[in-house]
């Protein structure tokens, strides 16, 4: 499982998460409103993973492991806010 | 450029045109077979054309297109509005290639990939929407550019890729593609207004991601290739063709910023006012009127707070900078068309035939002389000489003033040249603004001179957004006022006299007198008391003066800060004036009155300073001498009282910063009249009248501030003729 619940809490994403995550991390953060994310052990994410942090307007504990995430899509995910015209 | 692609140019233009109104017709109900035949043989005949130029790329787009239109007229069915929104940018495509074709003088040699984004479209793979080629704004190309101002320096692409809502179930990455685009400069992320988290469906695709890249364009297409349909590309520079400006233009644009960046306060405001216009001149000689619209305005604004560093950077951001809107996908906004498409007119063969009879006239005016001077020769004696030097003379007069009119009915165009362009761009503005409107022309076989003609697509087509923008109300809005849906908007043309009427009307609210009068207020055009005493029709006005329209109600549509002013500006300098007429609640109608033709000048010469100038007989209304004495010192300036009135008085010689001694004696003054205000205007000499050609200046000098335009004098020399307004401004 590369999300997961840690025991504080916080709501780790790790590896190479893969769409199918998308569906745990959705409901993860739904049951869960005030928990922390943290990607610091990821190195990529599905589109959808990203999607659902996009919508969840959280930033993750970072910096990730992968480049692209890191470099791009996590100040992405800091400047963006939902609602923009698409 | 050969003969064989010039001839291409001119007949390809004629097709578009053609094919652009049977779809327009075709769009709008017309479901007659011959208008489909007349498409389709117009898409036939421009794919032959490109086969004979070898235009390899165009030939297959265009063959795409003809299938489709194929198949429409098999099935005798009207025509889906996709399909003309399909073919309609195909047209598009062709037109910017055309421009490109008419630059270089040869086939574009990088059309295969716009080819074959046609193909896909008819081809059916994704089949964008027809809205594709209208709401592709670039909307979200101005978001990137205001965030990552900085990003930009060095990028080359941007790009806007809206994935489909099952992309996930086919298995896609958008983002993992996105990864594989080389050099990534920055990536956007955004999700549909609205969404919420416990709402959000995580197997549906709704992300919009926007990257930019110094990766050329290809790579960027290449990296996507699989969901190119879904992807909306903006070139923002292309190494492999920097075509923007010749060396010469681009080395005095330099040199106008290395200008501006000299030190010390001598002579600042004049620098900048100099080199401000320069830029803006080779601009506009180079065919970039909306870049060189931006130069006026970061002069405007440079001038007001006396600041340089607006100015530089604009011009700045023109030598190195995106022509951003360079969408490749058929989609963006669709440019104007550039000045340059009809250089070559079409004559109607009677006209050349009628210049050819006056040519055998004239010849035979010549042999007259011919045998007048055997007799002078001969020693006839002087009075009969005379009588037949007269004769011939007349003759010659009135061979010579059929020949003018002859060779200006050349020059004369019929207004369709400029109005078959509106229907496409009104239709597309129209759309963007979610106004619907059914647009009409009426009189576009009313001729003017080639001139006015084709200095009027600007002005006019600011006008006309301006009438969809600002004029029509929101459909809502027409509901309440039990309007009909479908707003109204004629573009109409008559011949009235000696000139030409351009109206614009529209159904819509009318001029909010009101809101005129609080806009004006608010940008300080007037003090508080003067506007509270003018009158509606006053207010009214008020629209068409300098400063009223400004950047910050850009729409993104009426224009970039550019207002009602610079219609006024444009219709002045061709020698015109703009009037409105508003109903509140009914509509408006901007009137251009505009002269037929800008070429035969009746002038009156005047000597100042040693040189010889002429003023257009139609603003002199007298010559007076006035008493020295008589004239007085009124502020800065001096006056003279004539018939009870006081009129101002400008010294030609020292507003054109000539010096010369002023002689004692009386003053020589020519009265002037422009928009009913009297101005005299002390010379050395009063000349004499003349018809003249007055050519306008055109090239680096066609902005030339105070210059009408000039004509040849019989001994060889020049004639500058002035402009009687802009000596008083």
């Amino acid at each position: 499982m590369t999300v997961r619940l840690a025991d504080d809490g916080t709501i780790l994403l790790l590896d190479d998460c893969p769409a199918g995550d998308a569906e745990v991390l959705l409901q993860m953060s739904l049951a869960n409103p005030a928990a922390a994310l943290d990607w610091r052990s990821c190195r990529s994410a599905h589109t959808a993973v990203i999607q659902v942090l996009l919508a969840s307007g959280r930033i993750p504990i970072g910096p990730p492991q992968g480049g692209f995430l890191s470099t791009l899509i996590a100040p992405a995910l800091a400047r963006s806010e939902v609602g923009e015209p698409r | 450029m050969n003969e064989f692609v010039e001839q291409f140019l001119l007949e390809a233009r004629e097709l578009i045109d053609q094919a652009s109104d049977d779809l327009l017709a075709l769009e709008q109900g017309d479901d007659g077979q011959d208008r489909i035949d007349s498409l389709f043989r117009a898409f036939h005949t421009l794919k032959g054309a490109a086969g004979i130029v070898e235009f390899e790329a165009m030939g297959r787009a265009l063959h795409a297109a003809e299938e489709a239109l194929s198949a429409v007229r098999a099935a005798a069915k009207p025509m889906s509005k996709p399909t003309v929104g399909d073919c309609l940018a195909t047209l598009d495509q062709v037109t910017r290639w055309l421009d490109q074709m008419q630059a270089s003088g040869t086939a574009p040699a990088d059309a295969d990939a716009a080819a074959d984004d046609i193909i896909r479209r008819f081809t059916g793979q994704s089949s964008p929407p027809a809205s594709g080629a209208v709401d592709g704004g670039a909307e979200w190309f101005d978001i990137l550019r205001e965030r990552h101002r900085d990003g930009f320096a060095g990028a080359a692409t941007a790009l806007c890729y809206r994935p489909d809502a099952d992309a996930f179930f086919r298995g896609e990455d958008p983002l993992a593609l996105v990864a594989g685009i080389p050099d990534l400069v920055a990536v956007d992320l955004a999700l549909p207004g609205g969404t919420v988290l416990a709402d959000l469906d995580p197997f549906a695709c709704g992300i919009r991601i926007v990257a930019l890249t110094k990766a050329p364009v290809a790579q960027a297409r290449e990296a996507l290739a699989g969901v190119i349909d879904q992807v909306e590309i903006v070139v923002i520079r292309d190494e492999t063709r920097d075509d923007r400006f010749s060396a010469p233009a681009r080395q005095l644009l330099e040199e106008q910023i290395a200008l501006l960046q000299l030190t010390g306060a001598d002579g600042r405001v004049g620098r900048l006012a100099a080199a401000g216009r320069v830029a803006a001149n080779v601009l506009r000689y180079c065919g970039r009127s909306a870049e060189a619209s931006g130069i006026d305005n970061a002069l405007a604004a440079s001038m007001a707070a006396d600041d340089v560093a607006q100015l530089i950077k604009a011009i700045k951001d023109v030598v190195a900078g995106p022509q951003p809107h360079d969408a490749t996908r058929g989609g963006g906004p669709l440019r104007a068309p550039q000045g340059l498409a009809t250089r070559a007119v079409r004559v109607d063969m009677a006209r050349v035939d009628a210049l050819v009879g006056l040519t055998g006239e004239l010849t035979v005016v010549k042999n007259a002389f011919g045998h007048l001077s055997a007799l002078a020769q001969n020693g006839r004696d002087p009075a009969t000489l005379a009588a037949g030097l007269r004769d011939q003379q007349a003759r010659f007069d009135r061979l010579l003033s059929e020949l003018q009119r002859a060779v200006l009915q050349i020059r004369v165009l019929p207004l369709r040249q400029v109005f078959s362009r509106f229907p496409r761009l009104v239709r597309e503005i129209a759309a963007d603004l979610g106004k619907p409107v059914s647009f009409v022309t009426e009189g576009d076989a009313t001729e003017a001179d080639a001139t006015i003609v084709e200095s009027l697509f600007e002005p006019l087509l600011h006008v006309l957004r301006n009438a969809v923008d600002h004029g029509i109300e929101a459909p809502a809005r027409r509901a309440q006022s039990a309007k009909p849906p479908t707003a109204r908007i004629v573009l109409r043309a008559r011949r009235h006299l000696d000139s030409v009427i351009v109206e614009v009307e529209d159904d819509g609210g009318g001029i909010d007198i009101e809101r005129v009068r609080r806009t004006a207020a608010a940008r300080n055009l007037m003090a508080p008391d003067l506007l509270a005493q003018m009158t509606d029709t006053e207010i009214t006005g008020l629209i068409f003066a300098p400063g009223f329209s400004t950047a910050s109600q850009v729409t993104g549509l009426s224009g970039r800060g550019v207002g009602m002013d610079s219609v006024k500006a444009a219709v002045e300098r061709l020698g015109g004036h703009v009037g409105i007429e508003s109903r509140p609640g009914q509509g408006a109608v901007i009137r251009l009155n505009l002269p037929f033709t800008v070429m035969m000048t009746r002038v009156m010469t005047v000597e100042a300073a040693g040189q010889m100038f002429g003023f257009p007989l139609d603003t002199v209304v007298e010559t007076a001498m006035v008493a020295r004495g008589h004239v007085v010192p009124v502020g800065a300036g001096k006056a003279f009282v004539l018939r009870d009135r006081t009129v101002p008085l400008i010294d030609l010689a020292e507003s054109l910063g000539l010096s010369g001694g002023r002689a004692n004696g009386d003053a020589r003054v020519v009265v002037t009249s422009m928009a009913g205000q009297l101005g005299g205007i002390e010379v050395d000499r009063l000349g004499e009248r003349m018809d003249v050609m007055l050519k306008p200046m055109d090239g680096l000098l066609s902005g030339m501030r105070g210059v009408a335009g000039t004509t040849l004098l019989g001994d060889g020399r020049i004639l500058l003729v002035l402009d009687v307004a802009e000596l008083f401004q």
